[in-house]
């Protein structure tokens, strides 16, 4: 058992040779506490869900920011809002089923009733009964509400806050982020449905893998042998002003790589097998449908949110914590309401290559997991981030670890963590 | 009109779960993709929570004979060494089986998968049902059972890990 750490005051020391991340960050609680406090909890928008999820007046569905357990809902006059899921009375779960629909919220305990903007509404045996009991003169409904967070969409993508004085959202998402969720959510989608999957490690390891194009075609080695995504391909790695977010894009290009280009990029690599044929190749044969012609969108929005566009896969991708060692992504793949039956097939046979079973995610639990396991202990040892330079600096390829840095930059700024870079 | 089920083809229907479960088991991927007729198979595995929904997304989605031969190639090939290798127990038991046409089957089972990752404990990877659509191939005691279509559905509504092989 870590000893808490007293105010918190954390130092971390980079050197020239690139940025260098304590391992403790990954195995102290101390730190997943502040992360809840400062993050999660603090100056920040946090996805939870698609309004598409919640199509109609009183739809619900529970989630979790962080670690804390939230409802959102569609009011009856349209409105989402989002509350802490928790009864206003004696703390008890309020909603327990992932989703339904309500007229609503009943707390199953002592029977609060609460409708859907969370105002208190019933409150059994409130004058007693035969004149015994009751609550006291002074109980006044109104100051018994649920807690409500902040809640702002952006072309039906929802996100909550537990802050009042954060930046309102699109300032917090920066012209870039807001531009690569208009592009995709530019038009009603359709819920394909969710995959949820528990990782054994900690959610930051995650955070990392997307913000790291490097690791692309090199854990990766269905992109590689098939060629959707490798690194000789045009590409850019951007991260919002702020640099808490990233957009990690495969750009159309007129002169695409040959064959002995790729040869000598890959020569090292254990398998770049281009003999290698599918049976049935129609997996790949998806359908272009944006005009920019990018066909890989790796967009990780602080804290808890991936957007991702790989081929004709649209999803959003959701983390929740659970501990230091353990958290869960939550995957809603999509299309859009329009689609034909032939794009719907596209996007169905294409869902192989996505979720926990998936043919270019499936090794990213592994890597979060193998990390996880050897970083246990030497908490005071660091990971080395120096790939592209070791710098947050927007670069117009792929090879590169900056937008991790650009992460743990703002990580460092939320928790109060020093920062010292030794020449 | 029930039909009865004839002592050879019951036979042969469970051979074949011992087979898909042997096959599994062994990590045999070849093996798993030769319970399947092959001509025209498919092998889906859904969440029990989007097929409630009546949502189609699947954790694997595999809508030909084609790509079943692919996910063995997947397994063995493309991601050989990429994940830590785990050992699976399947245990089923059937629930129901009812007569889909000449020779053809549909039926149904419950399954348990346990699993161990290499260094580790037993724990349970999912449970859930099978839901098949079974031809009879070949005539009296020679016949073989093979699945037109295998849809899994999971029980878990969070799986415990990222998954490699087939349900």
């Amino acid at each position: 058992m870590n000893a808490p750490m007293e105010s918190f005051e954390q130092r971390w020391t980079s050197s020239p040779e690139g940025f260098r991340v304590p391992y403790e960050v990954f195995t102290d609680r101390a730190y997943y506490d502040k992360e809840q406090e400062k993050i999660f909890r603090g100056e920040t928008w946090s996805f939870v869900g698609l309004e598409a999820e919640l199509p109609n007046k009183g739809d619900f569905k529970a989630t979790a920011i962080g670690d804390t357990p939230v409802i959102v809902t569609r009011d009856q006059v349209g409105q989402i809002r989002v509350f802490k899921n928790r009864c206003a009375h004696r703390g008890a779960l309020l909603v327990r089923e992932p989703r339904g629909n309500v007229k609503s919220f009943d707390c199953v305990y002592h029977q609060w009733s609460f409708d859907l903007t969370g105002a208190l509404r019933g409150v059994p045996m409130r004058r007693g009964v035969r004149g015994q009991g009751g609550m006291p003169p002074e109980f006044d409904m109104a100051n018994f509400g649920l807690d409500a967070l902040r809640v702002e969409s952006l072309n039906g993508v929802i996100f909550a806050s537990f802050s009042s004085t954060v930046e309102p959202l699109l300032d917090y998402l920066g012209e870039e982020v807001v531009d690569t969720i208009q592009r995709i959510f530019n038009r009603p989608i359709r819920i394909m449905g969710d995959q949820r999957q528990y990782v054994h490690g900690n959610w930051k390891l995650y955070a990392e893998n997307t913000r790291d194009p490097y690791h692309g075609s090199l854990l990766h080695l269905f992109h590689n042998t098939f060629g959707l995504y490798r690194a000789t391909q045009a590409g850019v790695s951007h991260m919002d002003a702020s640099k808490r977010h990233s957009i990690l894009k495969v750009v159309a290009t007129a002169t695409p790589a040959s064959e002995s280009e790729n040869k000598e990029v890959y020569k090292d690599v254990r398998s770049y097998n281009t003999d290698f044929h599918l049976q049935d190749p129609s997996i790949l044969a998806g359908r272009k449908e944006f005009d920019d012609g990018s066909t890989l969108i790796i967009n990780a929005i602080f804290p808890n949110l991936l957007l991702q566009q790989i081929a004709n896969t649209l999803a959003v991708r959701q983390s929740v914590t659970y501990a230091p060692d353990a958290f869960e992504i939550v995957w809603t793949l999509f299309g859009y309401a329009d689609d034909d039956e032939e794009m719907q097939m596209i996007r169905m046979k294409q869902s192989n290559l996505i979720g926990p079973a998936g043919l270019i995610s499936m090794e990213d639990g592994e890597a979060v997991e193998i990390v996880q396991e050897a970083v246990v202990r030497d908490g005071k040892k660091t990971s080395l981030l120096a790939m592209g330079g070791g710098r947050a600096e927007n670069v117009e390829h792929m090879i590169t670890e900056a937008p991790i840095i650009g992460f743990w930059e703002n990580y460092c700024r939320y928790l109060g963590i020093t920062q010292v870079r030794v020449a | 009109m029930s039909q009865a089920v004839t002592a050879a083809h019951a036979s042969a229907i469970e051979a074949l779960h011992t087979a898909y479960l042997a096959a599994l088991d062994k990590g045999d991927m070849a093996a798993w993709a030769a319970t399947f007729a092959s001509n025209e198979a498919s092998y889906f595995c859904i969440s029990a929570e989007n097929d409630r929904r009546g949502l189609p997304l699947a954790l694997m989605y595999d809508d030909c004979r084609g790509r079943i031969d692919d996910r063995v190639s997947f397994v063995t090939k493309v991601w050989a060494g990429t994940y830590q290798p785990y050992r699976t127990r399947h245990f089923i038991q059937q629930l129901s089986m009812n007569v889909a046409g000449a020779n053809q089957y549909r039926a149904t089972s419950g399954f348990m998968i346990m699993m161990t990752p290499e260094g580790g404990a037993t724990t349970i990877l999912t449970s859930g049902e099978y839901r098949d659509l079974i031809d009879i191939q070949g005539e009296g005691d020679q016949c073989r059972a093979v699945f037109r279509e295998r849809r899994t559905v999971y029980d878990a509504d969070v799986l415990p890990r990222y998954i490699v092989f087939p349900f």
